[in-house]
């Protein structure tokens, strides 16, 4: 388990992150979402332990991640937006890398790069950006890692490669895993992740499982319009709107009207949630 | 020793995985360097061919020059070896690679002042020792004038009344030699971990800045040296100025190689 609390860090005089708190338990694949500079890259690298934390604490089971002890470095793998090129053919790049993660399974990571087909004796520095993060996503998946922080994973990746990945996430990792996954398509990750966590310019807006959310907010699919809806917007076939749940009934969350409901009406939505 | 500082096995598998690196990424510059030594002979001769019509390689004094320069050369490489380590991706990557501070900075530090130093001369001297083995313009090899040019040079520190000692030789300042290359490579090493851009040339500032500190400082001072007036008296002042000064430099060493280990543990990303 990880857990966050009063954590701050600024750049210099810029603010990023101001007194977070959250959970993030094992068996979940979070969905971090945020407008552009509210500090999800810096939340994922402060929880691997790229940063250090200003103020606050980060225990990831018990350990402080900064600290880079191996064995917690052996259980996690950070996989930021731009991957790193390496002098080296895929295979022998996992060969060679993976012995330094004690779970590392070779066998698996020829797998996955299988069906994101990607050529495992292709070098790694003639692949394509899509290529290449296909390559270490396949790598991150194959070190077997309890704590996964992924920042804008499908970024680069084509249409059927960003299906091949949701599969993938499903797939190869342990069901006692916490994933994080920074991400601005939440179109391309709406099924498979859940709890939602939603920054805000130093604030932790929302942070529930889609169970809590379709309990307290209802989505509207229909052509009635609401004008109680914190969020309408006008499809082709009708509309979608977001208002609070008052008559109790399941719905299907859509993740970017609940973004668009909860920015517009940050105060509502606290309330709503807290 | 806690297992989270350092794990004999966790240190060989991140040492293996260390030098296919070094073997992959530097490698060739570290035998290109070693090569100079081929590379002059092979320019050397070329234009004796045609400037002089006659075939003549250069000679050991010259081949000394080139194994200088080329061995300035690999000192300033030093800011290559691990300069990635400041750049966003790679350095992530491998900061976040299971192993602690302690095992990558040994791995470093191992590969910076034994493995890399040694290719380079081992390079060098096999392509040196051919040379004067095929081509008889060239004279003695570099490693068998070494002795006669170490004696030279330790004889006439120790001069007594015009007359130069012969037991004393330039062997005794090997260590201080080996000392000194260690700190040259641990600051550059180190400035390629500190600077994101223009490593070289900051390394190169710093030079100057301390240089220009230690000048000032030494004409602030008044060194007295006492002049012995027999040999025995002589050498023992120079051993014991030895001993000092690889102290010294051996201090200076143990103060950047934990400089390197103060940065691994504090680079963020």
């Amino acid at each position: 388990m990880i857990t966050v609390k009063d954590l701050s860090f600024s750049y210099g005089t810029k603010g990023v992150l101001k007194n977070i708190s959250l959970t993030l338990e094992g068996g979940n694949i979070y969905g971090l979402l945020g407008e552009n500079g509210v500090g999800k890259t810096t939340l994922l690298t402060l929880l691997c332990g790229l940063k250090a934390p200003q103020t606050g604490t980060i225990d990831t089971d018990g350990r402080n991640p900064f600290d880079r002890e191996p064995s917690l470095l052996a259980e996690q793998f950070y996989l930021p937006d731009e991957v790193a090129p390496v002098h080296n053919r895929a295979s022998q790049f996992g060969l060679e890398t993976g012995k330094l993660w004690p779970k590392y399974d070779h066998t698996k990571f020829l797998c996955v790069l299988r069906d994101f087909e990607v050529d495992e004796n292709q070098r790694m520095d003639t692949m394509s950006a899509g290529q290449l993060k296909k390559t270490w996503i396949s790598f991150a998946l194959a070190c077997n890692a309890r704590h996964y922080f992924m920042d804008e994973p499908t970024n680069g990746l084509d249409i059927p490669s960003k299906a091949q990945f949701r599969k993938a996430i499903t797939k190869y990792t342990a069901e006692d895993s916490a994933v994080v996954i920074s991400t601005h398509q939440v179109r391309d990750l709406e099924n498979i992740i859940d709890p939602i966590i939603i920054l805000d310019k130093e604030d932790v807006l929302l942070n529930a499982s889609l169970e809590t959310i379709s309990q307290k907010l209802f989505f509207d699919y229909g052509t009635e319009i609401h004008p109680e809806a914190l969020y309408l917007e006008r499809t082709p076939g009708g509309a979608i709107q977001v208002y609070p749940n008052t008559i109790g009934e399941d719905s299907k969350v859509n993740l970017e009207a609940l973004f668009n409901a909860v920015h517009t009406h940050k105060d509502v939505v606290k309330a709503l949630f807290a | 020793m806690n297992n989270q500082f350092f794990s004999p096995q966790r240190f060989w598998s991140y040492f293996k995985y260390d030098l296919i690196q070094l073997w992959r990424n530097h490698m060739k510059a570290a035998v290109g360097i070693g090569l100079a030594g081929l590379i002059a002979y092979i320019v050397t001769v070329t234009f004796n061919l045609i400037f002089d019509g006659t075939w003549t390689g250069p000679g050991v004094t010259a081949r000394f020059s080139i194994f200088f320069i080329a061995f300035t050369v690999l000192e300033l490489y030093q800011t290559r070896t691990y300069g990635y380590l400041t750049d966003k991706k790679q350095g992530s990557a491998w900061l976040m690679m299971p192993a602690s501070t302690f095992e990558k900075w040994l791995s470093m530090i191992l590969i910076t002042i034994i493995i890399l130093p040694a290719i380079f001369l081992v390079v060098s001297l096999l392509v040196d020792g051919f040379l004067s083995l095929v081509d008889p313009t060239v004279g003695s090899s570099m490693l068998a004038s070494l002795d006669h040019g170490l004696q030279e040079l330790g004889g006439g520190l120790v001069e007594i009344n015009n007359e130069y000692s012969t037991t004393w030789s330039m062997g005794a300042f090997i260590p201080l030699l080996y000392v000194s290359l260690c700190v040259n490579f641990l600051f550059f090493l180190l400035c390629g971990l500190i600077f994101k851009k223009n490593k070289i040339v900051w390394a190169f500032v710093i030079i100057f800045v301390i240089s220009t500190v230690l000048s000032i400082l030494s004409i602030s001072f008044d060194l007295n040296v006492d002049v012995a007036d027999d040999f025995a008296t002589a050498e023992q002042q120079i051993r014991h100025f030895l001993c000092s000064s690889t102290a010294i430099l051996a201090l200076v060493a143990a103060g950047l190689a934990g400089g390197i280990f103060y940065r691994l543990k504090t680079l963020k990303h």
